[in-house]
């Protein structure tokens, strides 16, 4: 049998680079090598290489049949983490020189625990990313209705630019308060500072805050228009690099990466900086694409790796966009896919709080390096990992298809002397006591994120995936009663899968103040229409424009209008995506409010509706979508119930509840669809093990989905 | 968690990596701290007297070597008073209180109203190193600042046998 492979999805991490190649039935191969950060392309093929490999199959016989690869990665987020972006300069009002530096003063403890935001002393502003001496005050000032109150002193943005050039900066980023309302200024200084570029003999990017971020709150708004210039800037070339790489041997497909509100984007698009984040959101992508497939309306997206656990709903097919993330311990004006974490994961430290005797997980953890039961990792502290080895959770040989062989003995001793002893405890119980401490702290989490929007597990599907999620999927989906517990075959890969299965969509905002009283007439309507069409119209022009680049005429291009509104004199608006491609007359209006009120009676309640308050549009949305290729969700023929002998690896004893048991170990990729296995079972695949306690089974369905239930 | 003797140095002198530090804010107290910060305390003064807590910047309850009284010292090695005494009314005191003396440290009418509040600056005797400044409104007293309870922190917190104290000879 020739394989076709379709679809490439890339996750280009610090130290390892993962690929993952699907087929045209939905097998897929997982490939690791480590990261190149000089040149990202070498790690990349050499990973490539890694996974095809795994298929007898060489780089270049399957670039050219690829339809499309997408990429993630954490160069960028690490760029700016680490302040090494390029030298940028900074036009702002005169007088507000220093709102970047201060950062809302809440930049000072982003990122940190609950109990480092209380401790005052742990707050500290990581270092702007424009310093102050590259930063200059131009006299104007528009209001918040747009109105200019005092009128731009040109000869200040003339001086301002032309310091800029003498120090050499390689960008230059504007942004003047309320500018989203009314751009005029900012534009105005734009122009001028490019005039003095010219004048200079020098081409550097220059960015307007309004031509690319239009949106309320200025440090947001500034922080990710400086992002573009200082991160994504250089993040670009390397994507050029890949993408060129990749025609060398034989794509015929433009690379695209992830962005963050959840469809992909191409190397060329001109806000950048919204891919600084992605990988945690694939994995919810990935969910979104199963059940749209497969026709499950609500999902509560896990995902554990080795150093958080995360988690996203998906209602009525929809998932929530955040509008004012915070990333990198910076507020930026990013539309970003929501999710909750929580700082634990399988490499999370586990600790003895030395004055209260009480278990710790946390904050901080081992992350790829697993543990102490990894002899070559150098950790010494016990992490959850480590737990698990103990308990027979995982198998020590067969560790990532047994790349890393574990101790297990190294990982007794370490969890007798840390934990074990001086709680009076059996290793064992020491052991299962993290794990249960661990799965109720997320069991917890899960259960408050649905009750706090509303809803009641009984509603949901609960997908687990990622490396460690589906060892303790039993653990956190207990008690919680969901509709149906899921775990892909695929786990490790979900992510990727996820990226992989994401449009190519271009989404742009803009801010708006549209109010409409209760008992308005017509005419008020019809300016309220009016107002949102146009700019509708800007953003779609913007939306066109970027598939113009990649070589979309607009007629590819699907055009999704959206709005965001709340009932006049509320503080949190709704995402609405509007019911109408177009709005033109009064009545167009009354359909907005209308769908408005139907989501605000499913995300709260149908009582709280408040007609009599009138209505806010707060801000204005345009999403395009262009066709993609997506991974084929595997299809099997079912078979009986009972799993192949092949597919029984023997059994090893397995700790539960205070007992050791014998679990039966199955591996993974040997079981057919239609199996049905009983616990206490551990079954196995390479970069993942799914845990079935006693009183548990799984079955195996035909798109290769295990289903968890407890008896 | 365990730091090295380099990283208790560099908390002292103020020039440790932020990472480290912050650690040490949010995790619970390494044990061997106090020892290993003593230690080199006790090393770069000029004296021999034990230091049994460091008080303040420049500024140790010691054991003298030859009484075993308990006193707050100096690093340039002046005595100031029995540890549980307030060391300040053993100093040289330099008080602005004029609108003169404030506009010698401040931008003109960057100071404060001297009838509301007044700056102490107490002095070293032995040494002239500036120790504290305190801004008090003009009536208020002089301010001890604390009076640790030694022997409660040697048993209870750092489970140590408290050191031999002598108590002064009233002269």
């Amino acid at each position: 049998m020739t394989r076709r492979i379709q679809v490439l999805g890339i996750d280009a991490g610090g130290t390892m680079t993962d690929t993952f190649f699907v087929d045209t039935d939905g097998n897929f191969v997982v490939g690791k090598a480590q990261s190149t950060p000089h040149d990202e392309s070498v790690g990349l093929i050499n990973s490539s290489a890694d996974a095809l490999a795994q298929w007898n199959l060489a780089v270049e016989d399957v670039f050219p049949q690829l339809v499309t690869a997408v990429y993630s990665g954490t160069s960028m987020l690490n760029r700016i983490v680490q302040r090494k972006g390029l030298r940028v300069g900074l036009i702002v009002n005169r007088g507000m020189e220093d709102f970047h530096r201060m950062g809302r003063s809440i930049q000072s403890y982003l990122g940190y625990s609950y109990e480092d935001r209380l401790h005052l002393n742990t707050h500290r502003y990581d270092p702007p990313l424009v310093p102050r001496e590259l930063t200059f005050g131009v006299t104007e000032r528009i209001d918040l209705f747009g109105n200019i109150v005092i009128p731009l002193r040109e000869n200040e943005a003339y001086e301002a630019a032309r310091k800029l050039v003498e120090r050499n900066v390689e960008g230059i980023v504007i942004s003047l308060l309320h500018s989203y309302k009314n751009p005029v200024h900012e534009r105005r200084v734009r122009d001028i500072v490019l005039e003095v570029l010219r004048e200079a003999g020098q081409e550097i990017p220059v960015f307007a805050s309004s031509d690319y971020y239009p949106v309320r709150k200025e440090s947001h708004r500034t922080n990710t228009t400086i992002l573009e210039a200082y991160a994504a800037e250089p993040s670009r070339r390397t994507l050029v690099q890949i993408n060129e790489r990749f025609k060398q041997l034989g794509a015929r497909f433009d690379l695209r990466v992830m962005a963050s509100h959840g469809g992909t984007i191409s190397w060329k698009a001109k806000e950048l900086a919204r891919t600084v984040v992605s990988g945690p959101i694939g994995g919810v992508i990935g969910a979104r694409s199963l059940s749209e497939r497969l026709g499950y309306r609500n999902i509560a997206a896990t995902d554990i790796g080795g150093t958080s656990f995360d988690m996203a709903l998906i209602v009525q097919g929809q998932f929530t966009i955040q509008h004012d993330p915070d990333m990198a311990r910076l507020v930026l004006s990013l539309p970003l896919v929501q999710m909750d974490s929580v700082g634990s994961g399988a490499g999370s430290y586990v600790r003895i709080d030395p004055y209260t005797q009480a278990i710790k997980i946390g904050p901080d953890s081992a992350g790829y390096r697993v543990g102490v039961c990894w002899p070559e990792s150098g950790v010494e502290t016990v992490t959850i990992s480590d737990c698990h080895v103990v308990l027979g959770y995982i198998n020590p040989d067969h560790f990532l298809g047994g790349q890393i062989k574990l101790d297990p003995e190294r990982a007794r001793k370490a969890i007798e002397e840390q934990i074990a002893r001086p709680l009076g405890l059996t290793v064992e119980e020491a052991a299962a006591g993290v794990i249960e401490l661990l799965d109720t702290r997320l069991r917890d989490h899960l259960r408050a994120m649905i009750s706090g929007k509303g809803y009641h597990p009984s509603e949901f599907v609960c997908f687990s995936y990622g490396g460690a999620g589906p060892v303790h999927t039993y653990g956190y989906t207990e008690g919680l009663d969901f509709e149906d517990v899921i775990i892909p075959a695929w786990a490790a890969g979900f992510s990727a899968f996820g990226c992989a299965a994401a449009d190519f969509e271009y989404r742009y905002d803009k801010s708006l103040d549209i109010n409409v009283a209760p008992d308005a007439g017509a005419a008020e309507k019809l300016e309220a229409v009016a107002v949102l069409q146009s700019a509708w119209n800007e953003l779609a022009e913007k939306v066109i424009e970027e598939f113009r680049l990649n070589g979309y005429s607009p007629e590819n291009v699907t055009l999704f209008p959206g709005y965001r509104m709340m009932y006049r004199g509320q503080l949190n608006d709704l995402e609405i995506n509007s019911p109408l491609a177009r709005v033109e007359t009064a009545e167009d209006w009354d359909r907005l409010t209308e769908a408005f009120e139907e989501t605000y009676a499913r995300v709260y309640a149908k009582a709280a509706r408040s007609p009599e308050l009138g209505f806010t549009i707060t801000g204005a949305i345009m999403r395009g979508i262009v066709p993609s290729v997506k991974p084929r969700i595997p299809e099997e023929p079912l078979g009986g119930a009972t799993p192949p002998k092949e597919a029984h690896r023997g059994q090893r004893p397995f700790y539960f509840r205070k007992k050791w048991v014998n679990a039966d170990i199955w591996e993974m990729d040997a079981l057919k669809a239609g199996n049905q296995i009983e616990g206490p079972a551990i079954i196995e695949a390479p970069a993942t093990t799914l845990v079935v306690p006693p009183g548990w089974s799984t079955t195996l369905d035909a798109h290769r989905l295990f289903h968890l239930k407890h008896r | 968690m365990a730091y090295d003797r380099k990283k208790i140095e560099e908390l002292i002198d103020g020039t440790i990596d932020w990472e480290t530090l912050h650690r040490m804010l949010s995790e619970p107290k390494d044990p061997e701290r106090f020892r290993l910060y003593l230690e080199i305390l006790q090393e770069r003064v000029p004296w021999e007297d034990r230091i049994i807590l460091p008080y303040q910047y420049h500024l140790y309850v010691v054991q003298k070597k030859d009484t075993k009284e308990w006193v707050i010292k100096c690093d340039c090695g002046h005595e100031f008073c029995d540890y549980r005494d307030n060391w300040k009314l053993h100093a040289l005191i330099y008080v602005r209180d004029t609108e003169e003396s404030l506009n010698e440290i401040y931008p003109k009418l960057m100071a404060p109203d001297p009838n509301w509040q007044v700056f102490r600056e107490y002095y070293c005797p032995g040494c002239g190193t500036l120790l504290e400044v305190e801004a008090p409104t003009p009536w208020y007293p002089v301010i001890h600042n604390w009076e640790p309870d030694i022997e409660t922190f040697y048993r209870e917190w750092l489970g140590q046998p408290v050191p031999e104290r002598a108590e002064p000879v009233r002269k």
